[in-house]
């Protein structure tokens, strides 16, 4: 019995790191400064009709434009829902805010990329724009937020909330004073694990915020953007280029490395709260 | 890290209000993509006040986002549709700034193993899936790997207008649908048996053109018959500027078909149009 | 949630009102014909999340019980760490390796025209929810308090007694979560799907062949979103896609809420 479940086992303790050794060997040959600095010239290299360039700068920012813009949207929103939850409402009204969110939370992406189509691009004429990816990341990465605030301010030990209302604290007092500093870390892992799910959603954004080329720096909210995630699609449709497929494992490897780098830090910072 | 990111995007506001950058984009066929991207880095370099965005999607989307206007140029490989013209008539020019074969792309093995021409009805046959094995044909002993494209790609219209009869007709034989331009041309790389669709500027060492045999006489897929017309699946590549377009966009168009312009589509492997 | 419901049903009622609901066994899907069968899609979608399943779920409780039964602690937290990292590894990350290392192989063992099907979308679908499922057994094979183990030994149960009958019915609630959550997940996965599964819109003939270019309600979405035009038929049909795909990921969630009682993620 034991032996095999240790061989159904196998695959599954072996994958995460065959993976990840496979994508670096793949995106060795890539791997340069040029990377990051190079010029974005599509295809004048081989003076044929690749797409792929030779640096990535300005799909990496524009990756990290959205997800900033998604953050900045869903935060405020994901901290009131919290603080609704645990101030005003009902238990009743606790279980279906518990029950919507995780319904919110399960369905496809793809979906509210839909949606975002049509109500951001076309009936309010945004166009494919940096703010229409921004808008639907964010509702996107709102429902893991919400209720990961919501669990941060479950965990404060309800003596030190009593003990605030004894001393006399008023309601904003007892948030800003006692919840928030207490309740941060937990917040802020969200926060982190909640920029990573940004930073690798495509679907969504690949026909509401991005385009193929031509966008070095956004110049203003509602321009287009290109990203890491559909830039990484678009090179996946050229495998007969050695180099565009070089690109692309390359690309997906500093996707990887910006995903990684937010989930590590989420985790050490869970370790660190769990320790306090 | 939310300090970061106001910052990053208080930056982008003022530079919002240094430059007044004028935006257009250009959407549509991933044939004329190639054509658009370099030209639109070439002139930029030229014009540092116009920056021309340039995404993918196919013929369809390009027409369609002119028609809503969500673009300002709309690119395609094929001619509008009656209905699209009815809706583009007026307020929007069509303006051929190339010309490419349409070849019938075969993978490296079947190309080498002897099917190196085709007649229309053959190739007919196959998509109908009619014609299921090389050999039949005269090569190897494998099946044919029949590669459809999206229905809306241009590519796809031109190749079913000319092979199938219509430019919606169904293949049957069909085994698999790709996408753009670059899909395909990976798909039939990475395989020994495929037959596909594709602009010639596509053609590489792993895909090969089949001559298609017109009146007993073999075609080729290359530039030269296409401007003696000789080639029976070529077309020509499309603009859509509409009438209300800045003058930028009207100058960068006046671009594409200059000297500088044109010299861009040759590189690419496309026939200029003068 | 409402506004999403509504929509949905607004965006796409075109389409139901001219063709009614029977769309959703159609087979044909051709859109220049005006035919908008949703069945091969529909069909496709819920093979590749039986075949991620039928993978995932042995693999991952395989591995949860190994994790925690067998190995000893520091191998635990690496073995931890390895799945939350393979957890974050985006769709399109999947797709490349999906479509560049797992398509040639399953075209070369299986002597396929192509690797474009079905299999290959459930097998990059079971890696994807792969950590899932062993994250969330592993967690409710560790809640188990080490007493139930102890009085277990006591009793003289052999090691897989003790597995079967004591500790995997303790750990079920946690499992099923899991297995709830990966369905969600592979349900919902657009772009490593997109690239893999062959958007060949015909139901597999016979319907058990998998090893045939199929289509899912996602990659049918992620290819045509961009060349419907807005307010057409063929987009009021893509949203219809997109209204089955909600529904059937709320009716998965309520599925969950209900079995759990409040499983704390």
């Amino acid at each position: 019995m034991k032996i095999f479940l240790c061989l159904l086992a196998l695959p599954a303790l072996l994958l995460p790191l065959a993976c990840f050794f496979y994508i670096v060997v793949q995106a060795w040959p890539a791997l340069n400064w040029q990377l990051i600095a190079g010029s974005e010239t599509v295809g004048n290299l081989f003076g044929d009709v690749s797409s792929a360039g030779h640096g990535l700068w300005s799909q990496i920012s524009g990756s990290l434009l959205m997800m900033a813009l998604a953050c900045l949207l869903a935060a405020p929103i994901a901290l009131s829902i919290a603080l609704f939850h645990a101030l005003w409402a009902t238990p009743s009204q606790k279980r279906m805010l518990i029950t919507i969110l995780q319904i919110l939370q399960g369905i496809p992406p793809i979906v509210y990329g839909l949606c975002g189509l049509i109500l951001l691009v076309h009936l309010l004429h945004w166009g494919i724009s940096l703010a229409a990816g921004g808008v639907i990341l964010g509702v996107v990465i709102l429902p893991l937020l919400s209720s990961n605030a919501i669990h941060a301010l479950e965990r404060i030990p309800v003596e030190q909330t009593e003990s605030a209302k004894a001393l006399g604290l008023t309601s904003v007092a007892i948030i800003m004073r006692v919840w928030l500093p207490a309740a941060w870390p937990g917040m802020l892992t969200g926060l982190l694990l909640a920029m990573a799910r940004a930073l690798s959603e495509t679907a969504p954004i690949l026909f509401t915020a991005t385009v193929f080329s031509g966008i070095t720096w956004p110049d203003s909210i509602f321009s287009p953007v290109t990203s890491l995630q559909t830039h990484i699609f678009y090179l996946a449709q050229e495998g007969s280029n050695a180099h565009a497929v070089d690109m692309a494992w390359a690309s997906a490897t500093v996707l990887l490395v910006l995903v990684v780098f937010f989930s590590l830090s989420a985790r050490f910072l869970r370790r660190y709260e769990e320790s306090v | 890290m939310i300090k970061e990111s106001i910052f990053l995007m208080a930056a982008m506001c003022v530079s919002i209000s240094a430059q007044a950058v004028e935006r257009i984009s250009a959407v549509g066929s991933t044939t004329v993509l190639p054509v658009m991207a370099q030209a639109a880095e070439a002139y930029h370099a030229m014009h540092p006040d116009l920056t021309v965005t340039v995404s993918g999607g196919g013929s369809g989307v390009g027409i369609a986002s002119i028609i809503q206007g969500t673009a300002q140029l709309g690119m395609a490989s094929r001619e509008t549709s009656p209905e699209e013209q009815a809706k583009l008539d007026g307020h929007v020019d069509n303006i051929v700034i190339a010309s490419d074969a349409v070849a019938v792309v075969v993978s490296k093995a079947v190309y080498e193993s002897g099917i190196q021409q085709l007649s229309i009805a053959q190739i007919a046959a196959i998509y109908r899936g009619k014609i299921r094995n090389w050999k039949e044909l005269g090569g190897l002993d494998k099946r044919i790997l029949v590669i459809d494209k999206e229905a809306s790609r241009g590519t796809r219209h031109v190749f079913a207008k000319a092979v199938l009869g219509s430019s919606h007709a169904r293949a049957e034989g069909a085994s698999i649908i790709s996408g753009s331009n670059n899909e395909e041309q990976m798909i039939v790389s990475r395989s020994d048996n495929a037959i596909g669709m594709l602009s010639n500027a596509w053609l590489n060492d792993e895909v090969r053109g089949v001559d298609v045999l017109v009146d007993g006489k073999a075609i080729a897929p290359t530039i030269e018959h296409v401007r003696d017309g000789s080639y029976p699946i070529a077309r020509g590549l499309h603009i859509f500027l509409p009438h209300n377009a800045t003058a930028e966009t009207k100058d960068f168009v006046q671009f594409l078909l200059s000297k500088q312009g044109q010299a861009i589509v040759k590189h690419v492997g496309y026939l200029p149009v003068r | 949630m409402l506004i999403l419901l509504w929509f949905l049903v607004d965006a796409s009622w075109p389409f139901w009102h001219d063709f009614g609901i029977s769309q959703l066994w159609a087979s044909e899907w051709y859109p220049y014909e005006s035919l908008y069968g949703l069945l091969p899609a529909i069909i496709g979608t819920a093979w590749a999340m039986l075949i991620a399943m039928f993978i995932a779920v042995p693999c991952g409780l395989a591995a949860a019980i190994v994790s925690s039964e067998i190995l000893p602690i520091t191998w635990q937290s690496w073995m931890r760490l390895g799945m939350e990292m393979l957890a974050g590894i985006p769709s399109v990350v999947y797709g490349l390796i999906g479509l560049w290392v797992l398509l040639p192989w399953l075209q070369n063992t299986f002597d396929l025209l192509t690797g474009h099907n079905l299999l290959a979308a459930g097998m990059i679908l079971s890696l994807m929810i792969l950590p899932t499922m062993m994250v969330m057994s592993q967690d409710a094979l560790r809640l188990i308090p080490i007493e139930q183990r102890e009085a277990a030994m006591n009793m003289g149960m052999n090691w897989s007694q003790r597995l079967l009958r004591v500790l995997l019915p303790q750990a079920w609630p946690g499992i099923r979560s899991g297995i709830l959550l990966g369905l969600g997940r592979s349900l919902g996965e657009t772009m490593a799907v997109m690239l893999v599964v062959g958007s060949l819109d015909r139901v597999p003939q016979p319907i058990y062949n998998i090893l045939e270019p199929a289509q899912t309600l996602t990659s049918r979405i992620g290819r045509e979103m961009g060349e419907a035009a807005f307010g057409s038929m063929h987009f009021s049909a893509l949203m219809a896609c997109g209204l089955v795909l909600a529904v059937a990921a709320i009716c998965l969630s309520l599925l969950a809420q209900r079995k759990s009682k409040g499983f704390v993620l």
